[in-house]
């Protein structure tokens, strides 16, 4: 038995050995591919820092914060869940660090034959959008009502993330889905085909980064210059807007 | 005095396996905003979800044993070649992630799935349908069905069968008149936990019909979806499902998995 409880203090001091600082970002579902880029970039160039990313819906991301989430920074798609923990946590640092661009997505097969958006509101066709509060479905709102048409009784589903919508259409379920243009990304670009939104009926998402609480680390801020700084290539070689 | 017959230490661990289920489940009760449960409740998405919860529940549990019936009997009452295979397959979706299995079944069913343009043919279109979200729970649920019902046909008295068979009843009538009615209660309480399992289904629902209110959106995808946004409503929600369930095991008193 006491040999056992010495093993097993070994392991932990094993595990908790590790002299590397964890950051831990809470970032939008849309952000996944760049971050994760970004991510690994920092960590070779600040080999003393471990980032550790949770990818999900901004608005969900920004309830779990609320709630106590160990965040110490956040990477919102829309400023509406940045101030709304700024509102419960307060936020330092913030900048908007990207935009993007909504755009319609199809099966490579394109069965509805989509060309734009007023073909989304025609009769039958099968519509896939994020919920209302995520902000990829609130965008998507934004633009049909831009358009001026009305697709929600086409909407055979709200996702959780703009990742469910990709998912959708990816599996070919739903004839179109409203997503960000960087979301056919390499990986799925073979059967997914991106149809774009012109700019009069299109919207510019903004994407706002900030420390979260008063007792983020130095690392964490590191973290966020880098964004701003060498990060950049990786957001514009993956479609992202600059910030302005 | 009666000398114990377990150490004292297994009451202790039991104690605190217990707390470890109902810790969570009073945290819920705790933290709910009642006040406010009354207005949350009375909200028309609330009910609307809930109605498409029972639609689905008892549609999936229906469909659950029409198929799970069948495979019961098969397992219990016959020996033949790769049975244990067939079960293992009918038990995967118990062990299976969920959203896996929502994967499984667009891949099968699906629009673009390897049935699915004879489905198509047929008219039917399983994905974002309600009877597509009752097809994902009767997938997960299946498997405990299967396992009531078999728990409750190695109860049955094959003796009692044979018998019946040797006075010239037909295998359909030693099914129908004898073994169908000692079945009943097993077969009560596999439908219950069955309809328990499919009432809670979220990956492969989400994954296989979507999320549409009124249509697909089921309780626990409701809740999902409020929680995102506000979690102190979500609570109330929750506490409306564990209600629902507690009532639907209480039904059981016991029967399940317990044989005395």
């Amino acid at each position: 038995m006491k040999r056992c409880i010495a093993a097993f203090s070994l392991l932990l001091a094993a595990c908790g050995g590790s002299s590397k600082t964890e950051v831990v970002v809470f970032a939008a579902a849309s952000l996944t591919e760049p971050f994760q880029a970004i991510g690994t970039a920092f960590e070779r160039t600040h080999p003393e820092i471990g980032i550790r990313f949770n990818f999900g819906p901004s608005d969900g991301l920004a309830t779990q914060i609320n709630d106590g989430a160990p965040a110490a920074v956040f990477a919102s798609a829309s400023e509406r869940w940045m101030d709304a923990v700024a509102g419960k946590r307060g936020v330092r640092q913030r900048e908007v660090f990207a935009r993007n661009r909504l755009a319609i997505i199809v099966p490579a097969s394109n069965p509805a034959h989509i060309a734009s958006l007023s073909d989304v509101a025609r009769t039958g066709v099968k519509v896939v959008v994020a919920a209302r509060g995520v902000p990829a479905g609130d965008y998507a709102r934004q633009v049909f009502a831009k358009a001026g048409i009305s697709a929600e009784a086409n909407i055979v589903s709200n996702e959780e993330s703009v990742k469910g919508v990709v998912q959708k259409i990816l599996l070919a379920e739903a004839d179109a889905g409203i997503a960000y243009e960087t979301d056919v990304s390499a990986a799925v670009s073979q059967r997914v085909r991106l149809i774009h939104i012109p700019d009069a009926e299109n919207i510019a998402a903004s994407y706002p980064i900030a420390l979260v609480g008063s007792h983020a680390s130095r690392s964490a801020a590191d973290f966020i210059e880098y964004v701003m700084g060498e990060g950049q290539t990786v957001l514009r070689s993956l479609g992202f807007l600059p910030p302005s | 005095m009666k000398r114990a017959r377990l150490p004292g230490i297994v009451f202790v661990a039991a104690a605190a396996g217990v707390a470890f289920v109902v810790l969570p489940l009073v945290a819920l009760v705790i933290r709910a905003p009642w006040s406010n449960a009354l207005h949350e409740l009375s909200k028309s998405s609330v009910r609307t979800a809930l109605i498409v919860s029972l639609e689905v529940s008892l549609g999936a549990t229906a469909l659950a044993f029409a198929l799970g019936m069948p495979i019961a009997l098969a397992l219990s009452r016959s020996a033949f070649p790769g049975r244990a295979i067939v079960r293992g397959v009918v038990l995967l979706p118990l062990v299976l992630p969920p959203v896996v299995a929502g994967v499984a079944l667009l891949s099968g069913l699906g629009r673009s799935g390897i049935i699915g343009d004879a489905l198509h043919a047929l008219g039917v279109s399983l994905p974002f349908t309600a009877g597509g979200a009752a097809v994902a729970a009767a997938f997960v649920s299946l498997p405990l069905l299967v396992l009531a019902l078999e728990a409750g046909l190695s109860g049955v008295d094959t003796r009692l069968e044979d018998a019946a068979l040797s006075l010239g009843a037909s295998p359909w009538f030693a099914l129908s008149r004898v073994t169908l009615p000692l079945m009943r209660p097993h077969i009560a309480a596999a439908l219950v936990i069955a309809w328990a399992r499919a009432l809670g289904e979220f990956g492969a629902t989400i994954t296989f019909a979507g999320n549409l209110r009124g249509r697909t959106q089921t309780l626990p995808l409701a809740v999902f979806e409020v929680l995102q946004t506000d979690p102190a409503a979500a609570t109330i929600l929750s506490l409306l499902l564990v209600a629902v369930s507690l009532i639907a095991l209480f039904s059981l008193r016991g029967r399940f998995l317990v044989q005395r």
